[in-house]
């Protein structure tokens, strides 16, 4: 298999403590209401207690990008060496076919550029040798940045629940599920 | 500053130029990348400059700050401090934004009227005109300065800050609001038992064989101490969460227990008494290094039972059997003892217990264990700015002052005092005050409308205050009810030096930015007061006029210091942040106590004599006088009232909500998402619910925070001023019962 970096989601050890979402944009500085990522609370059908799992969100990097295949300017590319999805913002002409087609949302209007745009994965940190800004900041290791074609992990899986199932996709982003503690509660 | 190859382009030149000029009211835009497709990231393309968070946290992260032409680009964790590890937090990382803020408070305002929203610009000299002259009257008027009242606290922690109790004491004697809401209750529990508050480095939790973290909520308000509780569990130990939420961190352990609140001492007490009985007790250490454990143990069998300890806290009795047995076999084992356990009318004896708890069973002095509750071995600074001399001929205080936990120095041996009143009671003691009454405050680093009890009452204090100077960032409800407001640094625009009361690391804070719009730091507010009093009347103040805040900060360290930390000078911090050298991870590794005796107290003498029991005895709770019982604690997306406010933290917390449990909102028929008014003998409050069984079915849950924004959302409208029973033995005045307040729900 090619290199294909991708985030690792551990929900067991997320605390849902939105660090690495302020982490992108303190790096970033994205303009108000674009959200590159996002921390979701898991459904109380999926995990019992509200609000106490979470799902930290961006860009799958997917292996068949829905955003490249329906870009008629050639807006984004997916790198050889890594298989980072890059969004050129100075391509796009502000469609919208991206946004309406990648299934997890990671494509946003930036109402300012009037252009779309989304998470990087820090290509620009990455050639540098260094983590993406939200894998740096992550305070329990709850996400971290893997190389598909490397990773070795039994106990991952691609789909948790609430997550949608695109295997055409094929998103990278893997997960880890969480845990709840044994409650002695009056 | 670490000066880096510096590419210069005419973009970032246009940037740095518009953000420091006089027409800085920029648009944010021009402070992003226009391009998301970058090349590979050049650390020599910016200035790095080393900061530290000066909030009231744990953590006190030690921060990297890339800057370039003179604006903030982005920040990170120091990578050098094993604690921050390369990371901050949603509030660290939030900092960028400050400086920028569209909503700072830019230059010195005047309000005329209080709460009309009618400011308009003045000079610094015509601001600090005012001021000076009414401080000067009021001498006059009064023969003293004991009208003017000064209230501060945990707003900004940077050792030079506390030059704003400095500039006070270089007027002359006036008075101050002592004490602390945070955690008095606690310190002084912990001064009975061992003679100072002493915690293990937090980083040693690796070692612990057994967590018990009671009363606290790492996952939100540590969240870099969560990594080695993760890895204590990983090697094996088992982590138990005591608290009436089922918190995040609660989320994160093997066994959750939700005790009825304030119960906690019956908890451990009960725990003792099955430790007691099945001889798991570490003779040696009660023996050897203890005082009256004798005594507390015929308490025990006369006064305790496990049942009876079921029967208090709501936990089976089996339950508490298994985890106190586990808790005494496991070694080390470790109780991190949380603030908000202690905010309660029996909180002190509360700690007491659980401190009793791990000293009974030998886990004092080790290391991956202890009671671990906060400490101040790292304050050792000169405290230069806090240390001011009044003006000759001062008039004062008769009768001695009160001091607070951070008060270090020596007292001035003169006749006369500054006069101190309770902080948690800052409405009552402005109303009460008399001879001379307070009439002008000054408020610095602290929010009293949002952190202050009973709002309504506040209010009507001060309305009876004839000027209020508030120094601030942001236009919040103190900032409403003031006439005055100056507008001070953010950490990246001023220098100092931090460190923590939980971890051993001490960060240097470099100015990385020259100040935005008219900001200066306190110490210099200070020196520019000094130069308009001793204009007016020379010889009035005697703070320094002319003063480098480089040259300040460095003047707050010593040799002791540099020892403790293995520095050679205050430069050597410039490299990165740098840990104390201890002996042992662990307080108190050679059990030699600081108590009278020597020994760890189970029997103190000294807390009998300031009018509680000499035994860590139970103490009931405040008796309920509304339907539920309120909890306010912390939310994860601020400090206090800070950082809630900005547009950044907006995007991802954009409203306050009340927490009920669905059984109790059914049988008021309140669904999920109403919008609900909470109200009781103090004030009420409205907000949207949201039901969820983390909250008892008898508790409402409102997370403190200032929304700003027009929001009208503050915790402070419910929550009364009702004195915690301990803390006034070492910070001057009670603490506060912030989770001891009842209140009643229904449909708004």
């Amino acid at each position: 298999m090619k290199k294909q970096y991708a985030f690792l989601v551990d929900t067991e050890r997320c605390i849902g403590c939105f660090t690495c979402a302020m982490a992108c944009r303190n790096y970033y500085h994205q303009v108000e209401g674009v959200v590159w990522r996002q921390v979701h609370p898991l459904s109380e059908e999926i995990y019992p207690h509200r609000e106490r799992a979470f799902l930290s969100l961006s860009c799958n990097h997917c292996e068949n990008p829905a955003c490249l295949n329906v870009c008629p300017v050639e807006a984004y590319t997916k790198r050889e060496e890594d298989g980072v999805v890059v969004h050129h913002q100075e391509k796009c002409i502000g469609c919208g076919n991206c946004i309406r087609s990648c299934p997890y949302g990671a494509p946003k209007y930036n109402p300012v550029e009037k252009r779309a745009e989304k998470c990087s994965l820090c290509h620009e940190r990455l050639d540098a040798g260094l983590d993406p800004a939200c894998v740096q900041a992550c305070p329990t290791d709850a996400l971290q940045l893997i190389d598909l074609a490397e990773f070795e992990r039994t106990n991952e899986v691609q789909y948790p629940a609430g997550y949608p199932r695109m295997e055409g996709l094929n998103p990278s982003t893997r997960f880890v599920l969480p845990k709840t503690p044994k409650m002695v509660r009056r | 500053m670490t000066a880096k190859k510096c590419m210069f382009s005419r973009r970032r030149f246009l940037q740095g130029a518009a953000a420091v000029g006089a027409a800085a009211v920029l648009p944010c835009t021009l402070l992003v990348p226009d391009k998301a497709q970058a090349a590979a990231f050049s650390e020599g393309d910016y200035q790095t400059f080393r900061n530290a968070c000066p909030r009231n946290c744990y953590d006190t992260c030690s921060i990297k700050t890339y800057v370039q032409d003179g604006v903030v680009k982005f920040i990170e964790g120091a990578s050098e401090s094993t604690f921050t590890k390369g990371g901050l937090c949603v509030k660290g990382y939030a900092y960028t934004r400050r400086p920028y803020s569209p909503d700072r408070i830019k230059y010195p305002m005047v309000q005329d009227g209080r709460r009309s929203g009618k400011w308009r610009r003045v000079s610094w000299d015509e601001a600090l005109d005012m001021i000076a002259k009414k401080m000067l009257k009021l001498k006059e008027e009064d023969g003293s300065l004991l009208g003017l009242g000064m209230t501060k606290y945990s707003g900004n922690f940077g050792i030079t800050n506390y030059g704003v109790e400095g500039m006070m004491s270089s007027l002359g004697y006036t008075t101050r609001f002592v004490g602390t809401p945070c955690w008095p209750a606690g310190i002084d529990a912990q001064n009975y038992d061992m003679g100072n508050m002493w915690c293990n480095d937090p980083e040693d939790m690796v070692k612990a064989r057994y967590v018990i973290v009671w009363g606290a909520n790492p996952a939100w308000c540590s969240v870099h101490s969560m990594k080695y509780i993760m890895e204590a569990k990983r090697r094996g130990a088992k982590v138990v969460v005591v608290d009436p939420v089922f918190t995040q961190t609660a989320a994160k352990g093997d066994v959750y227990w939700q005790p009825k609140t304030a119960s906690d001492g019956a908890l451990a007490l009960g725990m003792a008494r099955h430790i007691l009985d099945k001889g798991l007790v570490d003779q040696d250490f009660v023996h050897t290094y203890g005082l009256g454990f004798d005594e507390f143990a015929d308490y025990l069998r006369n006064n305790v039972t496990v049942e009876w300890a079921a029967e208090q806290s709501g936990i089976p009795a089996e339950q508490i059997m298994e985890v106190a047995e586990e808790f005494a076999t496991a070694d080390p084992a470790t109780i991190w003892i949380g603030y908000g356990m202690q905010r309660h009318t029996n909180g002190g004896a509360s700690v007491r217990s659980l401190d009793a708890l791990v000293a009974m069973t030998g886990n004092i002095g080790k290391e991956g264990g202890g009671a671990r509750y906060g400490h101040l071995q790292t304050w050792g600074f000169n405290y230069h700015a806090l240390i001011q001399k009044q003006p000759e001929g001062s008039k004062g205080f008769m009768g001695g002052a009160a001091k607070g936990e951070f008060d270090f120095t020596e007292g001035s041996g003169a006749s006369y005092t500054d006069r101190t009143v309770n902080i948690n009671k800052t409405a009552q003691s402005i109303l009460d005050t008399t001879d001379p009454a307070i009439r002008m405050l000054w408020v610095s680093c602290k929010n009293p409308f949002g952190q202050d009890f009973d709002r309504p009452k506040l209010e009507k204090a001060f309305d009876k205050l004839e000027m209020v100077v508030t120094v601030d960032q942001f236009f919040n409800e103190t900032v409403a009810n003031s006439d005055i407001v100056l507008p001070v640094t953010t950490l990246f625009e001023e220098w100092t030096v931090n460190a923590s009361y939980w971890h051993y690391w001490l960060s240097i804070n470099e100015q990385a930015i020259k100040p935005m719009f008219e900001a200066k730091s306190n110490i210099e507010i200070a020196a520019a007061l000094s130069r308009k009093m001793n204009e007016l009347s020379p010889g009035s103040c005697t703070f320094p006029q002319d003063i480098d805040t480089r040259e300040w900060m460095a003047k707050e360290f010593n040799q002791g210091i540099y020892d403790m930390f293995g520095i050679r000078d205050w430069t050597d911090l410039r490299n990165g942040p740098a840990k104390a050298r201890l002996k042992s991870s662990a307080a108190w590794s050679d059990k030699k106590f600081a108590t009278p005796s020597g020994r760890y107290e189970f029997k103190s003498e000294q807390c009998a004599n300031n009018g509680h029991k000499a035994l860590p005895e139970f103490k009931t709770g405040r008796e309920s006088y509304d339907k539920f019982r309120l909890l306010t604690p912390h939310t994860k997306f601020g400090l206090h009232s800070q950082f809630v406010n900005l547009d950044w933290m907006h995007e991802y917390n954009e409203e306050p909500y009340i927490y009920m449990h669905p059984k109790a909102a059914a049988e008021k028929s309140i669904r999920d998402l109403d919008m609900v008014r909470v109200f009781n003998k103090v004030g009420e409050q409205k907000a949207r619910v949201k039901l969820t069984d983390n909250v008892a079915e008898d508790c409402l849950l409102m997370y403190e925070a200032w929304f700003g924004r027009g929001n009208d959302y503050n915790v402070q409208n419910l929550v009364d001023d009702e004195s915690a029973d301990m803390g006034a033995f070492k910070a001057g005045a009670p603490g506060v019962a912030i989770h001891d307040q009842f209140a009643n729900v229904e449909r708004a």
